[in-house]
């Protein structure tokens, strides 16, 4: 039996992140949740290889209560086991915090894995540097921004296009791979898992002293950026509104802005309506 | 009761209006406008379980709450009421009665198949001359050796042209003064089971309503529902549980209206601002937040009494009024914040309008409501 | 190792095609001014086969060493080789700052050796910044480009960042330009590859990406329907660019997934970009930072799509688009 972990994120709904114009910050707090759009399509390949092979499939997060949800939305798809690893003292830590903390949850809980799949990128810092650094901690051979997954025994091969390179790759499990949105497009929540899913005992919880971390040691072995502060991008741009029908703006459009259409476009274009009917 | 939605509820919420919001959504405006019922979207939903949703899981069910169930039709019904009406008419009042009254034999043969979607089902009850008065239906069933000969005329069926099995509500008592109907579970491949012309109706036009013929057809008599004489019993225990259905579709066509109306009075510019930022507008869109959310607690309420096991009739007829009242209003409103281009077919709120109006009228309609609202009341105690 | 020895910035020489070493010689550009204020060199790293036409390149743009390593063994890329020698030399070397180009491969490769030399790294940086002290001040976007973050790794060294290509202007090349080249040899003892390239080619269906065209249109659910949608590939074609579309219209069917620009997408940074039909919500907006002038179509002139734009036309977007169409079949010579 294949024993896979996927990683998931909770992020906020963007489009509902309201930014406090007097306070400078975002409202983090108004936004609900959901799962990170590419660790659903990591789930969504896990789901494609536990229906071709036997397998488990563990899922495991690190967040606040409320992120809890993903794990159970994971349930209802079809994973089988589901942690949260969950205390305030590990509250806004980094890529090198957070891959840490996953390796300590999956050597305790799920030590004899065979592939670790996590999302290739997130939605809200997209840092793409959780899984790669999760490989590291677990010394494993990894690959990111992975396509197209194949499993024969052992071994796993892997394409994935990379600044411009196609490539195909092999490794020996246990390995970890990320997983880009390209393929493996998420299947739709079934009604029929939703109520197995929010069994109580069906999420296990962990704080950092079960994983033998303590505030000095996450002090030590934790974060290593600090976010000094954040702002808005500032993008405001000289506007010009054009009204009317779209045969007037259409010529109205063109004849003001024909040379940078042109110059672009590498061909020239006529500055005035032509009037080929007379 | 939970006043806030649970973890649950709000998953399943997010599901569904993730389902409908891609695959609903794009369609919505044009099967309104062909009515045409969307068999590729139906095939989608079937591996979902969208047809087994309060089924328990040994027949290959869902087995939600009540609740979650009827947060499932107001998500579709906010996107596409008429596939909202499918799915409750389903699950509510076609799959509800095997759950109540079906024997242990009918429950293993047809439960899982309505579950799964391959039988789509309907309720046939009403008749030309036989709407909420269940007992002045005209259609008979005549018994032979082992099987019913049916006969008569149904009308307004939902789903009807496209159902695999109808609840058939029939004569088999014939005493002057005390008519005894009862139930049959028909299925369309029965010879003698006819469809008739769809439905040109106002609203959900996508659903498939038309009238079933029945003539001389023969139904074996192990499907008979329940016992013979029955069909009192089951026809208002059934509709106790459509109206929470109903109420459900109008809350989400309520809901659907309000959103857009409220995105469109944000970026609609009148007076070189948004209309939205009228005081006469904001009054509008405070009574319909309001309204929409007084008629989901009522909603709910019913379902919690439903799944506690208590007596919910009279709580699913407030439910049922109320919602379909609101559904109306809320239409009403959206329309005319949109104006002019509220009243096109290029906008939404159109259809919604359309849609709402039955909610009023089907599964009882509110003057019914009412009546069981008040009767429920009057009967009480205390007073 | 000596206290006042030479402090040093680093540059990964991501050399495998020519877009990727353009990152690599905006770096060095960089690189250059940060050095100046803390007193630093700069030094760029090489490791490959046949490497000699990078050594000038670097040479010329700006690189005060380089540190080589040419040996057939480094034929390809290989994360796992690069880490190991990395690791070695930057334990012996002690660099202040290490800069790596955001491509696919520096994003892949980065967090690995952050995580191995134990030190932070911010993501895709949009600016860098350095204080006299040498605390290096890394501009990230976040949520999804919308905001920014600054971020700051206080008591590890070096300092990392992967920064995103055309951040930063590249130094005209100056081949009169000397630098001190160490040539290395390739470190005895690296461990084996555990990841096997089993193939490897130049991606030709992408030669051509929505992510370098010059020119894009944009489509939304504004478009109407499916129909309406496919005329902009006709006046994509008109236009000599590609299409792109919001998230709503591929999982629609409209466009392929492959089209799909902003936050789970394409990040695009067209010279002209056409929007049509497309209200701007943020997951669409934020794959749309660098796009350089923007004509937006829609019917509702409050649209933030349309506060976005250079060139705002209130109107029926698939009208637009056909009229469009007409006239430039009038209007263009070729």
């Amino acid at each position: 039996m294949l024993n896979l972990v996927v990683c998931l994120k909770q992020v906020p709904m963007v489009t509902e992140l309201p930014w406090d114009e007097e306070s400078g910050t975002l409202r983090r707090d108004l936004a609900a949740g959901m799962m990170n759009p590419a660790c659903k399509h990591a789930l969504e390949a896990a789901l494609q290889i536990k229906e071709k092979f036997t397998a488990k499939i563990t899922v495991i997060t690190m967040g606040p209560p409320a992120s809890e949800e993903v794990l159970r939305e994971a349930l209802a798809l079809g994973a089988d086991e589901a942690i949260l690893v969950c205390d305030r003292l590990l509250a806004g830590s980094d890529t090198f915090a957070t891959s840490l903390v996953l390796k300590e949850a999956i050597k305790k809980k799920c030590p004899k894995f065979d592939l670790i799949l996590c999302g290739a990128y997130t939605a809200d810092s997209e840092t793409a540097q959780v899984g790669p650094q999760l490989a590291e901690e677990l010394d494993l051979p990894a690959a990111a921004y992975v396509e197209k997954l194949e499993i024969s025994g052992k071994t796993l091969r892997v394409r994935r296009l990379v600044d411009n390179f196609r490539e195909t790759l092999e490794m020996e499990f246990p390995a970890l791979v990320t997983i880009s949105m390209e393929n493996y497009k998420p299947r739709y929540t079934g009604m029929a898992g939703l109520k197995d899913a929010f069994d109580e005992k069906a999420v296990m919880v962990l704080n950092a002293r079960a994983l033998g971390l303590t505030a000095s040691s996450i002090k030590t072995k934790g974060s290593r950026t600090k976010v000094r502060r954040v702002f808005l991008r500032k993008a405001q741009k000289g506007n010009v509104l054009l009204q009317g029908a779209a045969s007037n703006v259409v010529n109205e459009f063109l004849d003001k802005y024909q040379r940078k259409i042109g110059t672009v476009i590498g061909k020239s274009i006529e500055g005035k309506k032509l009037d080929d009917e007379k | 009761m939970q006043l806030n939605p649970c973890a649950k509820h709000k998953l399943v919420r997010d599901s569904v209006r993730h389902f409908a919001e891609t695959e609903l959504a794009p369609i919505a405006a044009e099967i309104d406008r062909t009515a045409t019922f969307p068999r590729a979207v139906i095939e989608k939903m079937r591996p979902l379980n969208y047809f087994g949703l309060q089924v328990p899981k040994e027949f290959g069910g869902a087995a939600l709450d009540s609740v979650s169930s009827a947060i499932i039709v107001e998500e579709l019904s906010r996107v596409c009421a008429a596939i909202g009406l499918c799915v409750t008419v389903h699950n509510g009042v076609a799959v509800y009665p095997f759950l109540k009254f079906a024997t242990s034999e009918q429950k293993k043969h047809y439960l899982p198949k309505l579950a799964r979607g391959e039988y789509i089902g309907a309720f046939s009850l009403t008749e030309a001359n036989a709407g909420s008065d269940s007992a002045s239906v005209e259609t008979t069933a005549v018994k032979t050796k082992n099987e019913y000969i049916l006969n008569g005329t149904k009308i307004f069926v939902t789903n009807g042209g496209i159902c695999d099995l109808a609840l058939i509500f029939a004569l088999t008592g014939f005493e002057p003064g005390k008519p005894q109907s009862s139930v049959f579970i028909v299925e369309s491949k029965y010879a003698g089971f006819l469809r008739g012309e769809l439905e040109n109706l106002c609203g959900m036009r996508a659903n498939p309503v038309s009238s079933l013929f029945l003539e001389d057809c023969c139904v074996p008599e192990k499907n008979l529902l329940g016992k013979i004489g029955d069909g009192m019993k089951i026809g208002l225990t059934t509709l106790d549980n459509g109206r929470i259905g109903v109420a459900a579709q109008a809350l989400g066509i309520a809901q659907g209206a309000f959103e857009a109306a409220v995105k469109y009075a944000k970026e609609r510019q009148q007076f070189k601002k948004p209309i939205a930022s009228l005081q006469t507008i904001q009054n509008y869109i405070a009574e319909m937040a309001t309204e929409i959310a007084a008629a989901r607690l009522l909603l709910y309420r019913a379902c919690t009494l439903k799944d506690e096991g208590a007596p919910f009739g009279c709580e699913a007829s407030m439910a049922k009024l109320y919602c379909s009242t609101v559904a109306s209003k809320v239409t009403s409103l959206a329309v005319q914040i949109h104006g002019g281009y509220g009243y096109s077919k290029e906008y939404d709120v159109e259809r919604y309008f359309r849609d709402a109006k039955v909610t009023e009228i089907y599964e009882g309609t509110s003057e019914i409501q009412r009546m069981v609202i008040a009767r429920s009341v009057l009967s009480q105690l205390i007073f | 190792m000596t206290k006042n020895k030479q402090k040093s910035i680093w540059v990964f020489g991501d050399y495998r095609n020519y877009y990727q070493n353009r990152v690599t010689l905006q770096l060095i550009a960089r690189a250059v001014a940060l050095a100046k204020i803390i007193n630093a060199e700069v030094c760029a790293l090489i490791f490959g086969y046949e490497i000699d036409e990078w050594i000038m390149e670097y040479t010329a743009h700006g690189a005060d060493r380089i540190l080589a390593i040419d040996d057939p063994a480094l034929k390809s890329y290989s994360t796992e080789k690069y880490l190991a020698i990395i690791e070695a030399l930057a334990k012996e070397r002690d660099p202040e700052i290490i800069l790596i180009g955001a491509t696919d491969f520096g994003r892949e490769f980065a967090p690995r050796l952050a995580k191995r030399l134990k030190t932070g790294l911010s993501a895709d940086c949009v600016g860098l910044d350095i204080t006299e002290d040498g605390l290096l001040l890394q501009i990230a976007p976040s949520f999804g480009g919308n905001m920014l973050a600054e971020i700051v790794t206080e008591r590890h060294r070096p300092q990392m960042a992967t920064v995103r290509p055309g951040t930063f202007k590249e130094i005209p090349h100056d081949y009169e330009r000397k630098a001190v080249v160490e040539r290395l040899p390739l470190m005895k003892g690296l461990p084996k590859p555990r990841v096997r390239l089993i193939e490897y080619e130049r991606s030709v269906e992408k030669g051509h990406t929505i992510e370098n065209a010059s020119v894009i249109v944009c489509g939304g659910r504004g478009m109407g329907n499916k129909e309406k949608f496919k005329k902009l590939q006709e006046l994509a074609r008109l236009l000599g660019g590609d299409v792109g579309a919001t998230r709503p219209v591929v999982y629609a069917g409209w466009a392929e997934h492959g089209a799909l620009v902003g936050q789970a997408g394409k990040h695009i940074k067209p010279k002209l970009l056409f929007s049509f039909g497309i209200s701007g919500a943020i997951q669409h907006t934020a794959g749309l930072g660098e796009a350089d002038f923007i004509i937006a179509v829609n019917k509702n002139p409050q649209a933030t799509m349309m506060k976005m734009a250079d060139v705002a036309i209130a109107a029926d977007a698939s009208d637009v688009v056909n009229h469009l169409i007409k006239e430039l079949k009038k209007r263009i010579k070729e």
